[in-house]
């Protein structure tokens, strides 16, 4: 792999055994001189592909007229040389005009198409970025504040700091850190458009105008290097199918002796009682169905090794048990009837499991809430939260 | 090339920001196209839906404009650039000191971003050009960010363009 880069926060890489041809950060040349290394290296990535050349714009930030036509300039006249080709510009719909502009390319030579890879690009997405669940978010965030509201300063949480939320589901997390904390500035940053529309209601009912809702790819962010004091991902690591990619963004974006909080859970260790095995037996099936969709929903105790390997020092990692007797236990059974909504409900039905299995599968569930209501029972729910410091 | 001379509605923008500087100092350095826009882009956009993405659309188009009077302005006067906001829409003001005759150049320019074959003209000049000229730029921001250019003329060698951008519209 080729890597050029200038002084400017701008890379052009080309990966022969991909072919793909990537463009990143801010693209703003006088002449065309100022990219002729890059533009050559495009032009020597069409003569070593064959087939199809990708021309990867996910990390591109901005980028002036001056270089899409100089790159655009590039294509075409490929595609009149070298009838065996075809381009795939690859954009994100978080940087919309990428896609408006080369999509004029397709118009004048079919051969270049756009891809927008953020409509689908992990496999847990159509079920977390429907509004089916907004209703596990809005009782989850409920029954762990109560938790993480004494756990959070121990982890870098103090008034005054400039913090982002990294896929913030729907906002009720930034909210409640608002109003507690006070941070001067608060990022929330989700790839559900649902949720984030729910979320800027939410906040304004609130009258909470200042947590900036941002649609973004988590793993790809437009936010610069170095910017935040702390950044929070709660339960998300183990929804995104490359964590890792999405962990090295958290590292980025913290400033160097910033802290990163995540918080993920280890489903086959929820646990009830009465009725203990009916429990144990579907939370284990939970771990195995999001497995199917490559989510990782036992990921908890695995945090400190993904924060040793991303560069963190400083690591604290605990754990606590959110349970029927927090308060309300009603609220404990909200969040697990919203569970078998979606895992039931919809998941399994989508993986196409028999009648059967999703039968006792929901039964768990109604057990774990029989437990959490019962006078005598006991109904458990783990998370572990962890956090690491950048080194300066 | 009558939609051109429409004057833009004047009733209820509001300034937001304002800049000035000396077009020789301007001309200096053509980073300051990028420093300038990224910097109004982002203190204009903090209360916008979405902040980041707002500033990201807002940045390039500023930028495009920036750049044509860079590329055509000369270095005496002031340049001077307003942006004012309506509900959903931002408004650029950019005046700028240009070499005598310019004038005429760009109300054509800015005639054709208002015209039935202006995405015609766009793509054929994708199409065929090394480089992009000013009539592309501003053809793409009519085309791909919905920008509504006019110009105000005051003084012969003065040019002002007014760029109304419905750039929330185009986020949500
Ligand atoms: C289980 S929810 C947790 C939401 C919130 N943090 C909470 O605790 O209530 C996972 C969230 O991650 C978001 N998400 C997953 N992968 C993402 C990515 N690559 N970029 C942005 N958001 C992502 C989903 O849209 C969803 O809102």
């Amino acid at each position: 792999m080729n890597a050029i880069v200038f002084s400017a926060p701008f890379t052009a890489e080309f990966d022969a055994n991909n072919q793909e041809f990537s463009l990143a950060g801010v693209i703003r040349p006088h002449s065309v001189d100022e990219i002729a290394a890059s533009i050559s290296m495009l032009k020597s990535a069409i003569a070593d592909v064959r087939g199809v050349l990708h021309i990867n714009l996910r990390r591109l930030v901005q980028m002036n007229n001056t270089a899409f036509q100089a790159i655009s300039r590039v294509v075409l006249d490929a595609c009149r040389a070298r009838p065996d080709l075809r381009f795939v510009v690859v954009t994100s719909s978080v940087v919309g005009w990428t896609e408006r502009m080369f999509t004029h390319l397709n118009r004048i030579e079919p051969r270049v198409t756009v891809e927008v890879y953020d409509s689908k690009f992990y496999p847990g997405q159509s079920f977390v970025e429907d509004t089916s669940f907004i209703p596990i978010l809005r009782t989850q965030t409920k029954m762990t504040w109560r938790h993480e509201r004494t756990i959070l300063p121990r982890h870098g949480m103090r008034p005054g700091i400039v913090m982002a939320d990294i896929c913030c589901g729907i906002g009720d997390f930034a909210i409640l850190v608002k109003k507690e904390f006070q941070p001067t500035r608060i990022v929330a940053l989700d790839h559900s458009k649902a949720s984030l529309d729910y979320a800027r209601d939410m906040a304004a009912r609130f009258g909470i105008a200042d947590v900036e809702y941002t649609y973004g790819d988590a793993s790809e962010m437009l936010l610069e290097d170095n910017q935040f004091d702390l950044v929070t991902c709660r339960h998300s690591l183990q929804i995104f199918n490359r964590p890792t990619a999405l962990l090295k963004e958290l590292y980025r974006i913290c400033k160097p002796g910033g802290r990163v909080y995540i918080t993920n859970e280890k489903n086959s260790h929820c646990l009830g009682e009465p009725r203990s095995q009916s429990i144990q037996w579907t939370y284990d099936e939970v771990a195995k169905l999001f497995s199917h969709f490559e989510m990782d929903v036992e990921f908890g105790p695995k945090s400190r090794r993904h924060l040793v390997d991303a560069g963190f020092d400083d690591i604290l990692v605990e754990s606590f048990m959110v349970t029927n007797l927090d308060g309300d236990p009603q609220d404990f059974a909200d969040v697990i009837a919203a569970w078998e909504q979606v895992y039931a409900g919809e998941m399994a039905v989508k993986r196409g499991d028999p009648p059967e299995f999703i039968e006792r599968f929901r039964q768990g569930f109604r057990d774990h809430i029989f437990a959490a209501l019962h006078p005598k029972g006991y109904a458990g729910w783990p998370i572990w939260a962890a956090s690491g410091r950048k080194p300066l | 090339m009558r939609a051109a001379r429409k004057k833009p509605q004047e009733t209820g923008f509001a300034p937001l920001i304002q800049f000035e500087m000396d077009m020789a100092t301007f001309l200096s350095d053509w980073q300051h196209c990028d420093q300038l826009s990224t910097f109004m882009a982002r203190m204009i956009s903090h209360n916008r839906m979405d902040p980041i993405r707002h500033s990201n659309f807002f940045s390039f188009a500023l930028n495009e404009l920036l750049e044509v009077s860079f590329r055509g302005g000369s270095p005496e006067g002031r340049l001077d650039c307003t942006v004012y906001r309506h509900d959903l829409k931002e408004r650029v003001r950019l005046s700028f000191r240009c070499p005598p005759g310019q004038q005429e150049f760009y109300r054509e320019a800015i005639a054709k971003t208002h015209q039935e074959d202006a995405l015609g003209r766009y793509l054929s000049a994708i199409s065929m050009d090394q480089t992009p000229n000013r009539e592309v730029i501003l053809l793409d921001l009519a085309i791909n960010f919905d920008a509504d250019l006019h110009l105000e003329e005051h003084a012969p060698s003065d040019i002002t363009f007014v760029a109304d951008l419905p750039l929330e519209r185009a986020l949500s």
